[in-house]
């Protein structure tokens, strides 16, 4: 392990950290961050304070989607669909076998009490299948968040700090793994392999996001390492494994969580586009993706039927947008140095 | 660009492409308020019709185009486009897969040594006459003199010779020859063909008005595979002009085709053709209504019901609609377990709700439900066996079911009382798909049935149930398909029916030369399948039917196949578009019309007057 955290020449990282100095705005708090200081940490509620009103408005809308995503999963598994919600997957025209009889629901409704979102070609609840199409969006964004943050970051933060030949290594791995176009790459797994399930496909997506992390954090941990207060650690005698953990780690942390938000919302089109093409996970679970397909044969009969799922997924990718830009700006990584 | 900018505009771009391709099918015109004349609109519109007919009555909506001669003057001249619903895989019949969107072009380039007639009758095109000996294993037939191929080469009984060679080695057209029994092709004459079979064969004739041997090609020019796919020669009313790959293939008139109408007028009228794969049913159809196109192709019901709606909304469009023997629904793998039970079999199929099937695939008001492999308007139809097909009955189905899984000699091997598993599979069409979810609600409410649905593409689709790797008995259980044309039904019932493998051949007695791979469910009844070599045997069609419906009857008690409704296709055209409902043979009878939405475009013209 001494090898694998060996201190790295200083005389080396001072010329190399050219290549990768970032430099906070001055209006950002980074910027109040006195040399040899570590940075200040924001409380949630001044976070939201400082919030212009559509990054609250896209917080809020997230918000909302997480907590519907929940509910409706935790209706269906948890209180077996007692909870104030149709079933998602009940076409109210077929048969019900609890009645023994055709159920009297219309295949393409408009809202309505009953349904308020109106009801898909199969008859059933627009509005619950939205909901748990929410739940497949949030895990497979929530999984590729979750390995990207833990491997990418992790290994970004490492290689940053390290740098040498472990850093090349494994930076050249990561250049080959992203020369390939992933969602090109993830099509091709998930039709050879035939994954339907929906923590495979959140595994495959998240394995395929680490690389972008990987970059991402390597590139501020780059930075993070020429700080005074790095420097003065290294000076004392601190061990690199320490340094590591207490001080570039937790300093990378925030911005790659920032980077999350913005890449989850890449994940979940990039979801929604596997469920447009039916490679996401087993019918008749609902997806937006899938929905949209689904929904597009009967357009002309009923627009709103491709437009709910659309608005959701658009809305949702819109505020990750938002509240990520938010969190990156605020934790000042400039573009240019990733 | 960094990362995070570049997924921020991918998935920005990706959001909008996943819209777009959702809403692509949105672009009305609704400029149009021209009422349209047309011959299809009389017998009704089915967009009101909420409910499904049963067997054997006319569904509500349901018209096939009348098939009927017209006077009207014919126009020479000027050029359509055609959106298709795929590409085609080439241009040559004996070797490339060709279904409908294919035959629409072949028909352009190729003449068919036969053709069906209005009555159902084949008769010929390219040939003058064919009769057979005695016990139907020798066909003789004398073409028409004086036709030439495109590249100048004359067409004589050694061209059909000739061809021979090839169609056995093409990989659609051996199979062809395989089920049809034949053997040899000997040029007897200048013009006199003699076609020997290996066995009786009263139904040979419709063999040759199929793509795979009927459609005449220059052997010459065939001997080099390749280049006869880029430039394709037959003795057809239009030239091959270019094929630019899922862009566009286009013919151009045939300035010395050798037929002429019954006003002396050579034919074809048209200057020249474009076919356009366009995949998409809603953007087809959107083309014609737009004008990007001239001509939307479709096999679809709910394509169907919308194009009724524009007509009916003032679109100036005219609907050829056809509904023939073909049939969807799906099919069992009778060799795997549990499904070689037909408790099983006949428990699930008790569980398929037709009408709400239809109703998912947007047929309601359009799709005939199906009981057997014949349409209500086929000559093979058996009211007997509409009344034998299982309807819907969820109790008598979950009982079937608990029989089965209670049994401890179940044949699945599972635990008594597990519930069995059912892998039920279609391509990812968003119609199939809902018409799935139908399916899986039912069969999973009776807690007796494990569901998983699955998606592949159409090839694979095909592949899985071919099984090719397991000595062709397939890797399907349950599998979305679609049986039957409208062509003889020895044509097709033959090869769906006969022994799936060679040990079931050798189990019966068979030749083994019967095996076939096309009998998708592997069902094999030596009974069913000697009543249907016994049709091949004589020509009496009320002994044939006899033997049909016997076959059918047994086919609805042992459910290798279920079905949903009849598969409603049309050609969409633009009103000026006349001519697919009135062709004629050579000698001015009146031929089939438009089955399968498959056009005769050398006979079709557009009329000034009508648009």
């Amino acid at each position: 392990m001494s090898e694998t955290f060996d201190t790295p020449d200083v005389q080396r990282a001072e010329s190399t950290a050219t290549q990768a100095v970032i430099e906070p705005p001055a209006a950002e708090p980074a910027s109040t961050t006195k040399p040899g200081e570590k940075p200040r940490r924001a409380r949630p509620h001044e976070i939201f304070r400082d919030m212009p009103l559509l990054v609250k408005i896209s917080a809020v809308w997230l918000i909302l989607v997480v907590f519907g995503a929940i509910y409706a999963k935790l209706d269906q598994s948890v209180f077996g669909g007692a909870l104030p919600l149709q079933d998602p997957n009940l076409q109210t025209n077929n048969f019900n076998s609890e009645t023994g009889d055709f159920g009297t629901g219309e295949p393409l409704e408009s809202p309505s009490t009953s349904h308020w979102l109106g009801t898909d070609a199969l008859a059933r609840d627009t509005f619950s299948r939205i909901l748990h199409g929410g739940w497949v969006s949030l895990i497979v964004a929530g999984t590729a968040a979750g390995f990207g943050v833990i491997v990418g970051g992790l290994l970004g933060s490492l290689v940053g700090f390290v740098r040498g030949r472990t850093e090349n290594v494994i930076m050249s791995l990561i250049d080959v793994i992203l020369a390939f176009p992933a969602l090109i790459l993830l099509l091709a797994l998930v039709s050879i392999f035939e994954v339907r399930s929906l923590a495979l496909i959140s595994i495959v997506i998240g394995v395929l996001s680490i690389p972008a992390y990987t970059r991402v954090s390597r590139a501020i941990s780059l930075a993070i390492s020429q700080r005074e207060f790095v420097l003065a650690a290294r000076a004392i005698g601190t061990k690199p494994r320490t340094i590591l953990f207490r001080e570039i780690i937790p300093n990378v942390l925030p911005t790659v969580l920032a980077y999350a938000l913005v890449a989850a919302a890449f994940v979940v089109v990039v979801e929604g586009s596997l469920s447009f093409l039916g490679l996401s996970v087993q019918l008749p679970q609902s997806t937006w993706g899938n929905m949209i397909n689904q929904a597009r044969r009967d357009i002309r009969l009923n627009i709103a039927q491709v437009f709910w799922p659309s608005l959701a997924l658009s809305l949702t990718v819109l505020a990750l947008n938002q509240v990520g830009d938010f969190f990156q700006r605020r934790f000042a990584v400039r573009d240019s140095a990733l | 660009m960094t990362n995070s900018k570049l997924y921020r505009w991918l998935a920005a771009l990706l959001a909008l492409a996943l819209l777009a391709a959702a809403c692509g099918s949105d672009d009305d015109d609704g400029d149009a308020a021209e009422e349209t004349s047309t011959e299809t609109e009389a017998e009704g519109d089915g967009d009101d019709g909420e409910s499904t007919v049963a067997a054997g009555e006319e569904a509500e909506g349901d018209v096939d185009t009348e098939v009927e001669a017209t006077d009207v003057e014919r126009v020479v001249g000027g050029e359509i486009a055609i959106g298709m619903e795929a590409e085609i895989v080439g241009m040559r019949p004996w070797e490339d897969t060709c279904g409908s969107n294919c035959y629409n072009i072949f028909v352009t380039i190729y003449d068919k040594l036969m053709e069906s007639a209005e009555d159902g009758s084949y008769q010929g095109w390219l040939l003058d006459d064919i009769t057979p000996n005695e016990d139907f294993t020798a066909w003789v037939g004398n073409l028409k003199q004086g036709i030439m191929f495109h590249n100048g080469v004359e067409l004589t009984a050694q061209t059909i010779a000739d061809m021979f060679p090839i169609q056995q080695e093409g990989s659609q057209s051996a199979g062809q020859i395989t089920a049809s029994g034949l053997a040899d092709v000997q040029a007897t004459g200048d013009y006199e063909v003699t076609w020997t079979l290996s066995r009786p064969n009263s139904a040979f004739p419709a063999y040759l008005a199929r793509a795979q041997l009927g459609f005449v090609f220059e052997p010459g020019a065939a001997a080099d595979a390749d280049a006869f796919n880029e430039n394709p020669i037959g003795t057809g009313p239009y030239l091959f002009e270019a094929r630019d790959l899922d862009n566009e293939t286009s013919v151009v008139r045939n300035p010395d085709y050798w037929m002429s109408d019954q006003n002396g007028t050579q034919l074809p009228y048209l200057d020249r053709i474009a076919f356009r794969p366009i995949p998409d049913e809603g953007t087809r159809l959107d083309a014609t209504l737009s004008g990007t196109t001239n001509v939307a192709h479709t096999l679809r019901q709910g394509t169907i019901r919308d194009a009724r709606a524009a007509r009916d909304s003032g679109d100036p469009i005219i609907l050829y609609e056809f509904q023939g023997n073909n049939v969807g629904g799906g099919m069992f793998n009778v060799l795997v377990p549990p499904f070689d039970d037909v408790r099983v079999r006949r428990g699930l199929t008790h569980m398929n709700s037709q009408e709400n099937v239809i109703e998912a695939l947007g047929g309601t008001g359009i799709s005939l439900p199906g009981t057997q492999w014949f349409s209500p308007d086929s000559p093979w139809y058996s009211e007997t066996v509409a009344a034998e097909w299982l309807q819907f009955d969820f109790d008598t189905g979950v009982e079937l079911l608990t029989e089965y899984v209670n049994d401890p000699e179940r044949s699945d091997g599972k635990a008594v009382g597990d519930p069995i598993d059912a892998e039920l599979s279609c391509p990812p069409d968003p119609t199939l798909i809902a018409a799935m979810q139908v399916i899986e609600q039912v069969w999973t409410q009776s807690g007796l049935v494990n569901v998983e649905l699955t998606n592949y593409d159409q090839q694979t689709h095909i592949d899985y149930a071919l099984g090719s790797d397991n000595g062709f008995i397939g890797n399907h259980t349950t599998h979305c398909w679609r049986v039957a044309t409208d062509e003889d039904p020895s044509t097709f019932l033959n090869a769906a029916l006969g022994p799936p493998t060679a040990d079931v051949a050798e189990a019966n007695g068979l030749d083994p030369a019967l095996v076939s791979p096309l009998n998708w469910s592997n069902y094999f009844d030596a009974e069913v399948f000697g009543s249907l070599v016994a049709a091949t045997q004589t020509s009496d069609f009320d002994e044939r039917y006899a033997l049909y419906e016997s076959v059918m009857l047994k086919l609805a008690e042992d459910v290798p196949i279920w079905f949903s409704g009849h598969t409603a296709t049309a050609l969409i055209t633009d009103a000026n578009i006349m001519g697919l409902n009135s062709w004629e043979l050579p000698d001015g009878t009146l031929g089939t019309g438009h089955p399968n939405a498959e056009g005769r475009w050398g006979q079709v013209w557009i009329d000034p007057a009508a648009g």
